[in-house]
């Protein structure tokens, strides 16, 4: 016989391991459930989008530094170059200004007149760096589309992940109505925002080099072009 | 040199781009420049007539740039225009496709005004423009 305190142990005892072997059978089943509907699979396609996301969040935080910076440095070149233009031409001012209240000997003019026209021969060459700094913050601001173009297949990345998401919490939900409207509502979805069109070769800008199947550069463009006899 | 007055459709849905190529080509003076806003818009304009040269990204919604070049192909009355493709997408496939589809020159994103102009002259010289 055992003591009343003995069976107890050994009841609480049986109990827990019961508890314990239950819980595994659960996950067992959930596991095997999950498989069944597919939904570790829709989970990982999932999960597998999120890199893809991330190299092109980081593409572009790198392309608009870029720009940022090359913005700024063409106006840090073309600054000072209009600072001087103007300063010159100030000081010239002033000189002839001060010559015109009190005209003083030809020597002095003929000299102000030389310096006035080297002034003049140098603004078109000082203009034209310029413009050139100009063009160059203009063509900065090109990152703008192929940003853009990496944001919107982000944001086709983020939708996809969304449904499946969304497909996974459906199938979790019991069988009945509620779950076949679920089911209807996200279909509907789905379908309003698929575009139906060859992606093959729509992958806008790499956002990631070095590809095989991809050129670096303008250069590679023109040999594959000349290779291919056009 | 070809003729400055030159009637150029520039096509790209991003109007920052569309700016910056009309810019550009008139900092090479070609200022007789329209802009479409996919190959669709394209299509329309050209059809509309008066125009004598295509400059074109290739990822736009509705029509595609390579589509929009292949119904230009297609079309007797456009079969001729010469088409600049100036495109972000950088795959070796993506080059042989618009080649194949009639493409008179491919620049790839980001590009420098040097390159628009190269690709451009070269063009001219080849046409006789």
């Amino acid at each position: 016989m055992m003591s009343p305190n003995e069976a107890f142990e050994n009841g609480q005892l049986s109990a827990n391991d019961d508890l314990v072997q239950r819980i595994g059978h659960l996950t067992r089943m959930l596991r095997e459930s999950m498989r069944e509907l597919g939904l570790d699979k829709e989970i990982e396609k999932a999960a597998e989008a999120i890199p893809d996301a991330r190299d092109r969040l980081s593409y572009v935080a790198t392309m608009t530094e870029q720009a940022a910076e090359r913005a700024l440095n063409a106006i840090d070149r073309a600054q000072p170059l209009q600072d001087a233009l103007g300063a010159r031409a100030e000081a010239l001012d002033a000189r002839w200004a001060q010559w015109f209240a009190e005209p003083q000997s030809l020597d002095d003019a003929r000299e102000l007149v030389s310096e006035t026209r080297g002034y003049l021969a140098e603004v078109p060459d000082k203009t034209a760096a310029t413009s050139k700094e100009l063009l160059e913050i203009m063509m900065a601001q090109d990152f703008q589309d192929l940003t853009g173009q990496v944001i919107k297949k982000m944001m086709d990345v983020i939708r996809e992940i969304e449904s499946q998401l969304v497909q996974v919490l459906i199938d979790s939900v019991p069988q009945g109505d509620k779950r076949d409207d679920m089911q209807r509502l996200a279909n509907d979805r789905r379908h309003g925002e698929a575009r139906q069109r060859d992606e093959t070769l729509l992958n806008g800008p790499q956002v990631t080099p070095g590809g095989a199947d991809v050129v670096s550069g303008q250069d590679q463009v023109d040999d594959l072009l000349d290779q291919l006899g056009f | 040199m070809a003729d400055k007055n030159l009637r150029i459709l520039v096509v790209d849905d991003f109007p920052t781009m569309r700016r910056i190529v009309r810019s550009l080509l008139k900092e090479l003076g070609f200022t007789n420049v329209e802009e479409a806003e996919d190959g669709q818009d394209a299509l329309n304009k050209l059809q509309a007539g008066g125009f004598q040269f295509v400059v074109s990204d290739w990822n736009m919604p509705n029509l595609d740039g390579l589509e929009m070049l292949r119904q230009i192909r297609a079309d007797a009355a456009l079969a001729a225009l010469p088409v600049l493709m100036i495109t972000a997408e950088a795959k070796k496939e993506n080059i042989i496709a618009a080649a194949q589809a009639g493409a008179n020159g491919y620049v790839v994103k980001p590009f420098t005004a040097a390159t628009l102009e190269e690709k451009l002259n070269k063009i001219f010289e080849k046409l006789g423009m």
